[in-house]
């Protein structure tokens, strides 16, 4: 009784080690190894071929911090970052707001039509919006051309250039971004959006104090998905369209690994700057855990 | 929960398989039958001259039987190509023959296996001589790296040159003749800018130094010096100055990124262009206007220098056979024909001197073509791509790029060229 009662633990045990065994490989290979390794690499002066690496300790990290660039470029992440929370958040959110309570007609035709570009590759994407956007000779600078106005050469523009390559990645991420808010607001018992509207709630304050709170567990999501994804697919177009500049002006802490290990072949200084993005970006989930997380309202 | 174990163990042996699938893919097989096969990398994609490379490949594997020629293109240009050669070399694939970007020739030869082609020529009496007949002498250095190795042979040849849109330069009254130094660049530009409503220059600002390369070493200064980087004196400052105040100054030149700047020169808003021969097709096919070409200007009084763009071929393998056929295939595509097609093919210049003489239709296409004559002619002034010794390089290369941003944004040209200039110098140190 008892022996028996023991081998059926056991078999109870075993089974969930066995199921996540496959997943567990794949991440080992793919994302801890990778980690660990660039973590090694960082301590070394190395240029990816040469048989020798030579250990260089923390200079690395040094370097990296001591360089006036590296600063530049966190900044320019941390304006990302906003202008991104901006157009690919609160933008989605108000819109799907707007879809699901406000508009009566074509609902579908916009949902399909927002959703469409998320479809589309980037690259397509950056090299259409390059000829949209010419500032010279472009079709938008053409239009602005017939009633006088003189459009800004924007990737040449310190600053500039971030919100239009954000814009651009816009272009892909909204899609993605306003259905999932959609659905989680049309989940939203319609009695209590009723019920307000009889006491005549203004709308914005059945946004803020109903949608909102009820609707936050998609929106944390979203809120972090546009922080760690959108900085991935900038990527894309500053690859495409302006390589990191003007001098570093549209570059983000992810672009200049990119741009260090792959392009420069400084694979030290490239690991170290990964560790060091990464390691912003858990202090950036901390901090969302400590203040955001709380107010969640996760319905089971 | 049977079954359960069951799925399991089918996921880990799918994964196991995978496994295996990949090692076995990568296994190197050296003979195919009797025939020597031979792995050509390239990075021509199928608009950029792919398919000239499958029928000059096509062509040379049906007229003998001992040599097979697998060609396989990269994605990424040169530096796609680099990455790739990077993975296989190390997991001891590499190819036989390669392309290998002229920005990339230190950083290749300091790190990958090569071997001159004097080696090979030397036990096969009949190419005594193939060299010096083939290649001018300045061309033929191009491929020879600051150990003064001979890492492969010029294949890819591009130089810039003026192209001119002739619509707006005679609404201007410019002549193109009038276009032969810097100094009448800048007037001519300012005059279109000022009689009509276009810009009058665009220089390509593309992520290297190519372009400016040419306007500095045209004013007898030079980007690298001993293995030093000389630019910062009073003639670079003059370069730099004249390229500076067209864009602050006068606002008669155009500042942007490459692809938008082609872009505005092709809708026709912009006079004349300092870009690439390799542009030629996408221009002239596309532009609604005349356009025109004259070779690239020097300084007044100085001698012109173009930096040489595009690629050599260098023989990998270290298989002393598999070296003896991708030299055969080499001879190959340096005949008069396959040097036409490759013209025809990709917008490149003939890398080799017989070249011209030698095909109808190559010699009809330097006749008729202004931008390609102008090219061409171009050949005696070719200077290497500024090759920085060691493994910094590429780093140099992006300083040089930081300097052109913070320049053209309006820095103090003299300040930020020689701090650039010792950067550079402490890095290659």
């Amino acid at each position: 009784m008892n022996k028996n009662n023991t081998l059926h633990l056991n078999k109870i045990n075993m089974k969930p080690w066995l199921f996540l065994t496959p997943v567990f490989i794949m991440f080992s290979l793919f994302v801890f190894w990778p980690l660990l390794y660039t973590f090694y690499l960082s301590f070394f002066d190395w240029n990816m071929v040469s048989p020798t690496k030579t250990f260089v300790g923390i200079d690395n990290y040094i370097s990296v911090l001591t360089n006036p660039t590296t600063y530049k470029i966190f900044l320019n992440t941390l304006f990302f970052i906003g202008i991104l929370l901006l157009i690919n958040l609160v933008v989605p959110y108000i819109f799907a707001f707007v879809l699901h309570l406000i508009l009566n007609r074509l609902k579908g035709f916009y949902k399909t039509a927002i959703f469409l570009p998320a479809f589309i590759s980037l690259v397509v994407g950056s090299i259409l919006f390059t000829w949209i956007l010419n500032p010279i000779s472009g079709p938008i600078a053409e239009i602005a051309g017939w009633f006088g106005i003189q459009l800004p050469i924007w990737s040449q523009t310190e600053g500039l250039v971030i919100v239009v390559i954000s814009l651009i990645t816009s272009w892909k991420v909204f899609g993605y971004n306003f259905i999932m808010l959609y659905a989680s607001i049309s989940g939203i018992s319609e009695e209590i959006i009723e019920a307000a509207r009889l006491d005549g709630v203004p709308l914005h304050r059945i946004f803020l104090d109903i949608i909102l709170p009820v609707s936050s567990s998609a929106g944390v999501y979203i809120l972090i998905m546009t922080i760690v994804q959108g900085l991935q697919f900038v990527y894309t177009p500053i690859s495409v369209i302006t390589q990191g500049g003007p001098n570093y002006a549209s570059s983000n802490l992810i672009y200049q690994s990119y741009n260090e290990g792959f392009i420069l072949y400084r694979t030290g200084h490239s690991a170290a700057l990964s560790i060091m993005t990464l390691l912003v970006f858990a202090i950036l989930l901390l901090i969302e855990f400590k203040f955001v997380e709380r107010g969640v309202h996760y319905e089971n | 929960m049977k079954a359960s174990m069951k799925l399991v163990s089918l996921l880990l042996l799918i994964l196991l398989l995978a496994a295996c699938g990949n090692s076995e893919a990568s296994s190197d097989d050296t003979q195919n039958g009797e025939k020597t096969v031979v792995d050509y990398w390239h990075v021509n994609a199928e608009t950029q001259g792919g398919q000239t490379v499958e029928e000059l490949v096509k062509e040379f594997n049906e007229s003998q039987d001992e040599i097979i020629v697998e060609p396989r293109y990269n994605s990424g240009m040169y530096q796609g190509l680099m990455q790739n050669l990077q993975a296989e070399a190390a997991a001891g694939n590499a190819p036989a023959l390669v392309q290998i970007g002229w920005s990339y020739r230190e950083y290749f030869s300091n790190n990958f296996h090569f071997i001159e082609p004097q080696e090979i020529i030397k036990n096969i009496s009949e190419d005594e001589g193939y060299l010096e007949e083939k290649f001018l002498p300045n061309v033929l250095a191009l491929a020879e790296n600051n150990d003064g190795s001979q890492v492969g042979l010029p294949y890819s040849l591009s130089t810039p040159i003026l192209y001119l849109n002739m619509d707006i330069l005679n609404e201007a009254g410019v002549s193109p003749e009038d276009l032969t130094s810097w100094e009448a660049v800048k007037e001519a530009a300012k005059t279109i800018s000022e009689s009509t409503d276009n810009y009058g220059l665009y220089i390509a600002e593309a992520a290297d130094n190519w372009n400016v390369q040419q306007l500095i070493e045209s004013n007898d200064a030079a980007i690298i010096n001993d293995g030093k980087a000389a630019f910062a004196n009073e003639q670079g400052f003059e370069a730099y100055q004249l390229y500076a105040d067209m864009i602050t100054e006068d606002k008669s030149a155009l500042h942007i990124g490459s692809d938008e700047g082609t872009q505005a020169f092709v809708t026709g808003d912009v006079g004349i262009a300092h870009l690439t021969i390799a542009q030629r097709k996408n221009i002239s096919d596309n532009a609604a206007f005349e356009v025109s070409g004259v070779p690239s200007p020097a300084f007044d009084g100085e001698q012109l220098k173009v930096p040489a763009g595009g690629s050599l071929l260098a023989i990998t393998t270290d298989d002393e056979e598999k070296q003896q056929a991708a030299w055969e295939f080499t001879k190959f595509l340096y005949e008069a024909d396959s040097i036409a097609a490759w013209t025809e093919g990709t917008g490149y210049l003939p890398p080799t001197v017989d070249a011209v003489d030698n095909n109808d239709e190559l010699k009809a296409l330097m006749d008729e073509d202004t931008m390609m004559l102008s090219a061409y002619h171009q050949l005696e002034n070719l200077v290497p791509w500024a090759p920085f010794p060691g493994g910094s390089g590429l780093q140099a290369e992006q300083l040089l790029i930081d300097m052109r941003d913070k320049i053209l944004a309006g820095a103090p040209i003299e300040e930020t060229m020689k701090a650039t200039q010792e950067e550079i110098n402490n890095l290659l140190q």
